[in-house]
């Protein structure tokens, strides 16, 4: 997209995205707009000068001379930072999402999870009670030596042992307001939206057998994005109250944990993987070989409804070649 | 409580019509001689079926080529209103007055007998009065003509002159003050009367334009005097004592009406594309647009989750709780009931937002 001049009047460049447009020709009613949110993807506020020596007038200089780019067609690319209504203004802290691993122990240390999840997509890539696959006994963990890797999930059976899970905790995290402080009410995330390809997997709590429960899809759009809206109080396999050890320095609001399940087009086929994916990935299974693998780099976008802050967290859909 | 979302009230939303207008200019050099040697320009498409001729702007075999218009010819074989160029013997009878009966029925209509009404000189049809039996028909491509052309806007300059030299002497066909005097006993919708405003005989009455179907129909008794029931007075490039505009491409051999029962359909398509000199015309998109407005009041939108808002959760641009909070906003979303992204609206720079302003940011969708 071409930027919008902006050397005299300010304007106004609005389209119809593509959801709108698939909405409008369903002609079923579901194109309806009801409400509206800002947002402010090109600002950069690190640009934001607080000693420019020129005073307060001068502070946003550089952010308001920040050029725009024209509207962009395609709904899941645009409205990527969203603006937020908070009735009060003395706020200096805002709460943030973090990625916290598996588990917190896990995010640090050399070898340890680096930030990437892995999902494994069929028998033969995850393994079997034999262990002829890359999971040990299929409880999740890869590898039993030195260093262990870790953020390998199985998705061919993800109810099956604890295994790893993506989890994000939310609060405030600076080292200036202890963790023991309660994070206000107003500041505390009890929805969250992941948006996923629906082609390649969908979202389930990591409870075990009984206690697992697949997340229900809110909306799959034109580009196959499934919406999954999750709150606090109807979905509590899925978020809990940070009451353990965080990555959030701070004090904690809630914490969100799920597992993916591989779609059965990645369990069975290796289609996808031919037209999306490519191979040169390697993970050393618990039979103590290299196992190489056909794989799909993706994203996994979590917002958070209320506070509108986002995380993406890369997710690799791996199967064995 | 923070939000993101901000709800549209009843008083939030409202729906306006505009109409758009273009103006169409058309040279006759386009329609005869830019690409090829006339008459077979690379521009102009002829069927097998030569029921019509089609007029592009660019060779047509280009992907790049536009469709402009269509032109046909016909005269009327309905009963009772038989032209007098109708003969079995014509070259393409029946298919000239298969295009004349079509063109009739689509645009006059039928009488209370289901009969087909030919073309009405001035629009009067319980008047009588005198009918065009034998017309060029002018029909625009969408692409041009958009939702309808637009009153009053509509002029065609033909050549009168004689063949080698057509665009010599002229005549101007216009529907001059149709914006407030148009017929509307149409089934095609409002059209209105052209007539001559140079080179004629007065100013009469020479044919129609229907403006939602884009459709010209030109009498042929543009091209001939009032001697032999034309509009051209003695003195327009008509051919010397026959009363007539040397239409045919044998010079002097034939008149329009000569041409019209004697050749094919595209032979006179041929010659009256030969005698236009320019054409143009307004067109109409008629917008029906949507405005949102959205309010933005003091306490709305201050703070931002832009992930550079924060740094270790601190918000960068205050210093201390007593600064105002500030963002700037780029981009407003338009969201259905379950929050996905129906229309994006980008301001063309940065607005910034603090307690101590409002706003409303206006965003027109048309369709």
């Amino acid at each position: 997209m071409a930027f919008l001049d902006n050397s005299g009047d300010i304007i106004l460049d609005a389209v119809l995205t593509d959801t709108g447009r698939f909405r409008l020709a369903k002609g079923d009613g579901s194109f309806k707009i009801v409400k509206f949110a800002l947002g402010d993807d090109e600002i950069n506020y690190g640009s934001y000068n607080k000693s420019h020596p020129s005073a307060s007038a001068y502070y946003d200089l550089e952010i308001l001379q920040t050029p725009v780019l024209e509207a962009f067609t395609n709904n899941t690319s645009t409205m990527k930072s969203k603006l937020i209504s908070i009735p009060r203004t003395n706020l200096l802290y805002l709460p943030v999402m973090k990625l916290s691993g598996p588990t917190e122990s896990e995010t640090s240390g050399s070898g340890q999870f680096d930030g990437s999840f892995t999902v494994l997509t069929n028998l033969a890539t995850a393994g079997d009670s034999n262990n002829n696959g890359i999971l040990d006994s299929k409880d999740g963990w890869v590898g039993t030596g030195s260093p262990a890797i870790k953020g390998v999930m199985n998705g061919y059976e993800p109810f099956t042992g604890v295994g790893s899970y993506i989890r994000i905790d939310q609060g405030l995290d600076t080292g200036e307001i202890a963790n023991t402080y309660t994070i206000d009410a107003d500041l505390n995330e009890t929805q969250y939206i992941i948006e996923m390809d629906n082609r390649f997997g969908s979202i389930v709590s990591i409870g075990q057998s009984v206690a697992a429960k697949s997340a229900n899809v809110s909306y799959i759009d034109d580009d196959n994005i499934a919406s999954y809206y999750l709150s606090k109080n109807t979905d509590p396999e899925f978020i809990v109250d940070v009451s353990d050890a965080s990555t959030i320095a701070g004090p904690r609001g809630t914490s969100l944990r799920f597992k993916i399940q591989a779609s059965t087009d990645l369990a069975t086929s290796t289609y996808l993987f031919e037209q999306l994916g490519t191979t040169g990935y390697t993970l050393k299974g618990n039979a103590a070989t290299v196992q190489s693998l056909r794989y799909i780099d993706s994203i996994i976008k979590v917002t958070g409804a209320t506070t509108g802050y986002s995380i993406s967290i890369p997710v690799r859909f791996a199967r064995k070649v | 409580m923070a939000t993101t979302y901000k709800t549209f009230l009843n008083n939030d939303i409202t729906s306006t019509k505009t109409l758009l207008h273009e103006a169409i200019p058309l040279t006759g050099a386009l329609v005869s001689g830019t690409y090829g040697t006339f008459p077979n320009g690379d521009n102009i498409k002829n069927y097998a079926h030569g029921m019509f001729q089609s007029i592009y702007d660019y060779p047509y075999l280009s992907s790049s080529a536009n469709h402009i218009f269509d032109l046909t010819v016909g005269y009327s074989g309905i009963t009772g209103a038989k032209s007098a160029l109708s003969s079995s013997s014509n070259i393409q009878n029946s298919k000239k007055i298969n295009m004349y009966n079509q063109m009739a029925q689509v645009l006059m209509g039928y009488d209370q007998n289901g009969n087909i009404l030919p073309f009405d000189r001035d629009g009067n049809i319980t008047g009588g009065g005198e009918k065009m039996l034998d017309a060029v028909f002018i029909n625009f491509g969408r692409l041009l003509g958009k939702d309808e052309l637009k009153k009053g806007s509509f002029s065609l300059t033909l050549g009168t002159g004689s063949y080698a030299s057509a665009n010599n002497s002229r005549i101007v066909i216009q529907d001059t003050n149709a914006q407030n005097d148009f017929r509307v006993n149409s089934p095609a919708g409002e059209y209105g009367i052209l007539s001559c405003s140079s080179g004629a005989s007065g100013t009469p009455s020479c044919g129609l334009i229907f403006y939602q179907a884009g459709i010209a129909v030109v009498s042929s008794s543009v091209f001939q005097q009032t001697t032999v029931g034309g509009i051209l007075n003695s003195t327009s490039g008509s051919k010397a004592g026959a009363g007539y505009v040397d239409f045919g491409n044998t010079a002097g051999a034939a008149s329009i009406r000569q041409v019209m029962s004697g050749s094919a359909i595209s032979g006179s398509c041929d010659d009256f594309r030969h005698r236009i000199y320019n054409m143009s015309f307004n067109n109409t998109t008629e917008l029906n647009s949507t405005i949102h407005f959205c309010r933005i009041n003091h306490n709305d939108y201050n703070y931002s989750a832009n992930p550079t808002y924060l740094s270790s959760s601190k918000i960068v641009v205050k210093n201390n709780t007593q600064d105002a909070p500030v963002s700037y906003i780029t981009t407003v979303g338009l969201y259905s009931a379950d929050n996905e992204l129906l229309a994006v609206a980008k301001l063309s720079e940065p607005l910034k937002k603090d307690p101590t302003n409002e706003m409303t940011v206006r965003v027109r969708l048309d369709y």
